[in-house]
Order: C-alpha cells, then structure tokens, then sequence
C-alpha cells in the first residue's frame, strides 16, 4: 500500500492542455474520489498514475518513489475501466487469474486466491462463464476481482459503475466503499457523478477544464465551496443562483434583490468586512435550504409557483421570486399549484455568497 | 384472487375486448401479476410465400449462372465427353475409377497443390501479419500501404511473365542477384525440378502478402485499446500483449484471409501456366493445371469434369472445416461490438 503524491503535472496532447499544474496527495488507505464533468482531465490524470499516459510535465510518487518513468507493469497497481476491459476469449476465471499467471504465480495459489476473490464478490457459480454471458453488473464484478486479486499498492477506478442501471448503480456505490475499507488499500476513484463521489470518498478532488477546483472531504465540498462552479456541480438538485447587490444598511450588509433585501449573519458580515470588492455578488443558496408555503410567515417573501415536481418523497417547487428562478425542495404535502402565490424564506445561515464576477465564494 | 390455471383463452370468446377484460383470467404468481392468455386476435404480418416471391428473381439468376453449370459438370464428369470424338456416352464413375487408381499425375497434382497451398498460406500469414504489426500506427501507414499494395493490383498472367524474366537465367535480374550470392547455379530457380516450386510460391507471396496485411491492418484498428491497456496494468509486456490480446482478436479477420487465399491457390492456374507449364518433369504440375492440361490440350472434358468435382468437394470440405476451426475464437469474440 501507498500514499499518492501528484505533483504540479501537467498533460498536454499535442498544443491542448489536458491537465494543468495539478497538485493532490492521498494518504495511503484513503479512497480520493476525482469528480468533474467529461473532459476536465480526470480521466488523463488516471491513465498518467497507471502509467499509459506521458506525463508532460510534472511528477507522481508512489510512497517516496517517483514513478514517472516506470512502465504500468512495473508500478503494483490495479486499474478496472469504464467498459470493464475483459479478456473475450478467457473465462471469468482466467480473466481474474491473468495478473497473477503474469507474474508466474504458481497454480495453487492462483486457484486459492481467485476462488477467495470471487467469493468476496459473489461470483464463484460465474468462473467457467466467458464475459459474453455475463450481464453488465457480473461483467463489473469480474473486472473488480481482476483487481483485487493480486492485492496491489493501489486501486484505479475510472467510472467502474457508470454503464450499470440506477439499481445496480446505487448496491454498487456501498459495496465498492465496504470492499475498500477492508481491503485498506488506497483508492482513486474517477467519476462524473456527484452522488458516487459524495457517497463513497473520504476525499473529492473536485476539477474543472483540467485544474483543480477544490480538494477536500465531501462535507467541505458540500457545505463550503470554493466557488460558483463547485457550488452549482455538486449537489442534486442543483444550488439555486440569484445576482444580488451588497448594501451597507447602518452598519448592517444586506443583500439585496429585486424580490428581497435580507441582512446577512454576523459572521458572514465579518468575512465580508475583509474581502468585499465590489456592490454586485451572486447568491447561492440550496433547494432544500429554503423554506416554502401557501400562505405568508414572519419574514416570507412573495413568489409564484411555476410548476411543482412530486418525487414520492419529496416535492420539487420551480418557483419565480421577483423575475429569477428559484428551486426549492419541500415536504410532499405542498398544495401551491401552478401559477399560485407562494412564501417563500431562505435559511441565512446556509446561502453562499461569491464574488461577481470571479466567482470565488466569500463564504 | 381466486387464482385460475389452466392455459391458453378460447381466442373466439374473446373477440369483443370490453366484455372479455371482465373475465379473462388473471392469477398472481409472488405478488407478482401473471397474464397466461392470449390475445384475441393476431395482427396480420407478410406471409412466407411473399418473401420466397419477393427472392424469386434472384433465386433464378443464380441457378441460371451457377447451379446450371453445376449440374452439368456433373453430368458431364458420368460420360465420355471428348470433343471431336463421337457422341458422349455414359461411362458411369469410370473417370472417377481412372483418376483415383490408375492416374499417377492426379495424385502428384493432389500432393503438389497441398504442399504449394501449404508454403503459400503460412508464408504469407506470418509475412502479411508481421508487415501489418509494422506499417500499423506509423506514421507513413497510408503511403506505404498504397505502394504495398501495388503487386496485388497486377493481373496474375503479367505477374508471371514478369517474374518469368526476373527469373530468366541468362537476363533475369534475380536470377543474377541469387547467382551472385551463390545461392543458385547456371539453372534458373523455375529450370530446377528442387526449386520450381519455391519460385512460383515466391510470387505468390510476393503477389498477395499485401492482402493479408491489408486485413490484419483492418483487424488491427479493431483490437480493443482498453483491454490492451488493462493486459500491461495486470503485468503483461508488448510482446505477451500481442499474443494474448492482439492475436485472438485477429482470429476472425485472418480466417477470412485465410479462406480467400486458399480457395485461390486451389483455382490457381495463371502463374504457373506462364512460369512453368508444369514442369520442368511435373515438378509443378498442380491440380489445376493438369485439370487444365486435360480438359483444354487433350480435351478430355468427362475426364476433367471428373478432376474438376473432386477439386470442387474438396475446396468445399477444407473451407467448411477451416470455418469450424476458427469458429471457436469468433463466437469468442462476438461481445467485442458490446464492449467496445
């Protein structure tokens, strides 16, 4: 097992930058989950620590030991793909066994080890079948026990459960996680979705058009983002944005919107006394840290429901405050129909302000 | 609910769908709802009559073009068919008989067009798919599989009247280039009994190498780059990368260049016709071209019919057990469009 150290890399693939000055350190035994849409340069980052990808610039340790040069055979690590990446021709036995026949591991103990692994997976009724005859969750579960099998320094995943359906998908994410605190052995798991990462990593690094945006626990990447763009990708349904004006009222800063005028805290009026830089900022406030009814409430604002989703256990309200949008997450009992006035209240203690127009949040 | 068993609804009490829904029989098998009738009338679909209709014309074209023929090869190889020799009389298998005990240069033919087909096949596959492990990937692949593959555009008779002056032993220029390496004496390579036969597998190879590259280059674009990827993760090298993946994905593309090529080689006449002849001393009088000899220099055509059904079921059988042969890799490989 290994800590991971990525250290001021770069990619460029011809004169376009894949990846730019990025920094990361992993602890050994820690799974780091590394989010961002498509083509933000998480899935080069991952091809560069398995050593399939040049590293243009920059360097990664495994341990203390700068790995760069080495080729992926030479580096102990184990890497399940996107579309799982089986050997057609091998049985689901062979494809597990196949690191371990690479390295001249003796029959027995190849025997032992993958018969170990496919029990761990429950897969053991599935070792004469070719990945033909498996379906998309034992096709994954294959490609996880090629993996686990020969006990490497460190696991890649690059969007393992991605192709699997919702169900599956959301069996998988605990799994995943249980078998990773078991086995102990750092983790680096590459996805586009923010519930996989939210759910399973000790540490997100969150990256964006090949930089990174913010490294941290799910709960800081969560609760504190670092700027608009975190804010809005993590979190489903997404934070709700709002251009404001901050107003000095007596001593007292306010925000202020065409629909509202609300001071905020003392604390958040103390980070604001250090960094303001301009009247125009943008308010970020989550679905579900709103608060909505049919009738009015001490410090409720008017607005106007649009449309109303029920999602079983919840209910979705797209409701417009003083010409902006605004989504708010409420019980299921909400009764405002379409085009009906609605109170609306955000919880002041939970909205995020960021400076317009960088976008970097003031708190 | 009551559950009801029993299987397949009266279709003609069902005609009216209101007035069935309210008795049609629905049982609950785990909690889970359970329909074991049928509906009560099946929408009308295209008969088989119409598609047999529909591929009449083509079916007819194609016994015209190649079923007739067929038949009369048949027909022919039963009877003594020599022209300008009296009417054909039926002779029964007595070509067969004449082939099979009594005619030595048959079997020669057999023996020969196995070793030459043989020579040719593996010569070219491990040639073809060597150059296509090369040209792939680099960087002039698309000019140099152009030149590549400019013998392949030449028409067989002309390939064999140009070797057969490269081959000359007074002018020929390889003649010379192997003479001067002390390789061969004042004898050309086609003048020798020993060495014939190499000299029209040369041209063989020389002529249609570049086929299998071509499609083991095709093969080769196709060749999964993840599980590639995964296989050096797990340890491997390029070398065992090559034959642990790349070749067992090639399988299905070298079987159809096998297929063609050796089905060629069966058919194969122009080459040897102008280079040799079939000699010297039948030391290259393969199959086809003493078929050749005896249907169109003897015309002893119920004869050559004969030579011509064996040839036939022959290229018939080894094709169908080459299929077979790769079948195994293939069906394999049928979840690579899935994967990929």
């Amino acid at each position: 097992m290994a800590s991971v150290r990525i250290a001021n890399v770069w990619k460029y693939y011809g004169k376009t930058v894949a990846v730019k000055d990025l920094n990361i350190d992993c602890p050994d035994g820690q799974f780091l989950s590394v989010l961002g849409p498509s083509g933000c340069g998480k899935s080069s980052t991952l091809r560069m620590l398995a050593g399939l990808e040049h590293i243009s610039a920059g360097d990664i340790y495994f341990g203390e030991r700068r790995v760069n040069d080495l080729p992926p055979k030479a580096r102990d690590i184990a890497m399940v793909f996107e579309n799982y990446a089986l050997y057609p021709h091998k049985t689901v036995f062979e494809n597990i066994a196949n690191p371990l026949r690479l390295r001249g591991t003796d029959g027995a103990t190849i025997e032992r080890k993958v018969r170990a692994a496919a029990k761990m997976l429950e897969i053991e009724h599935l070792l004469d079948r070719k990945p033909v005859e498996l379906s998309g969750g034992q096709k994954q579960r294959t490609a996880i026990g090629r993996a686990i099998v020969r006990e490497p320094q460190l696991f890649l995943f690059d969007e393992p459960i991605a192709h699997l359906d919702a169900k599956l998908r959301a069996h998988m994410r605990g799994e995943l996680k249980l078998m990773q605190r078991r086995l102990g052995t750092t983790m680096i798991y590459v996805t586009h979705d923010q519930l996989e990462a939210m759910s399973m990593a000790d540490r997100i690094a969150v990256m964006h058009e090949g930089v990174l945006q913010q490294f941290g626990t799910p709960q800081e990447i969560y609760n504190q983002p670092v700027n608009e763009w975190v804010a809005g990708f993590v979190g489903e349904p997404p934070m709700n944005f709002l251009d404001v004006e901050v107003v000095d009222e007596d001593g007292r800063l306010c925000l202020v919107h065409p629909g509202f005028r609300v001071a905020v805290t003392a604390a958040q009026q103390a980070l604001l006394r250090q960094r303001l830089s301009g009247r125009e900022a943008r308010m970020g406030i989550r679905p579900d840290e709103v608060r909505i009814a049919t009738a009015t409430f001490p410090g409720a604002l008017e607005a106007r429901v649009r449309v109303s989703e029920p999602l079983g256990g919840d209910m979705l309200v797209d409701a417009e405050l003083a010409g902006s949008r605004l989504l708010v997450k409420t019980r299921p009992d909400f009764t405002g129909g379409m085009g009906a006035p609605c109170w609306v209240a955000f919880d002041v203690e939970r909205w995020h302000l960021f400076e317009k127009p960088s976008g970097v949040a003031y708190f | 609910m009551a559950a009801r068993t029993g299987g397949r609804f009266d279709l003609g009490r069902a005609a009216t769908a209101d007035a069935a829904a309210a008795v049609l029989p629905v049982r609950h098998v785990a909690g889970v709802r359970t329909i074991d009738y049928a509906p009560a009338r099946l929408n009308p679909q295209p008969s088989r009559s119409y598609y047999f209709w529909m591929m009449a014309p083509a079916i007819v074209v194609l016994a015209a073009i190649s079923l007739y023929p067929f038949f009369w090869l048949v027909w022919m190889s039963l009877h003594n068919v020599e022209v300008g020799a009296g009417p054909d009389t039926f002779v029964g298998f007595a070509n067969f008989e004449r082939l099979f005990t009594r005619d030595r240069k048959f079997w020669n033919g057999w023996s020969l067009l196995l070793q030459y087909s043989a020579m040719c096949l593996s010569l070219q596959i491990v040639l073809g798919v060597l150059l296509a492990v090369i040209l792939n990937g680099s960087r002039y692949e698309k000019i140099l599989v152009t030149v590549i593959l400019m013998p392949m555009m030449m028409a067989p008779v002309i390939a064999g009247l140009v070797w057969y002056y490269l081959y000359n032993s007074t002018f020929g220029w390889y003649h010379w280039l192997l003479q001067s390496a002390g390789i061969l004496g004042e004898t050309s390579i086609v003048g020798s009994t020993s060495t014939a036969m190499l000299g029209l597998v040369i041209v063989d190879v020389w002529q249609w190498t570049p086929l299998i590259t071509l499609i083991t280059l095709a093969g080769m674009k196709r060749v999964p780059r993840d599980q590639l990827e995964a296989n050096m993760v797990d340890g491997a090298g390029e070398l065992r990368n090559f034959f642990a993946i790349v070749l067992p994905n090639l399988y299905p593309f070298l079987l159809i260049a096998i297929l063609l090529r050796f089905m060629d080689n069966f058919r194969f006449i122009d080459v040897a016709l102008t280079l040799t002849g079939g000699g010297p001393a039948d030391a290259t009088n393969i199959l086809p071209v003493y078929l050749f000899d005896v249907s169109f220099q003897y015309f002893k055509l119920g004869r050559g019919a004969a030579i011509a059904l064996t040839l036939l079921l022959v290229t018939i059988l080894l094709g169908m057990l080459l299929v077979r042969l790769f079948e195994g890799p293939q069906s394999r490989r049928a979840d690579m469009g899935s994967e990929g």
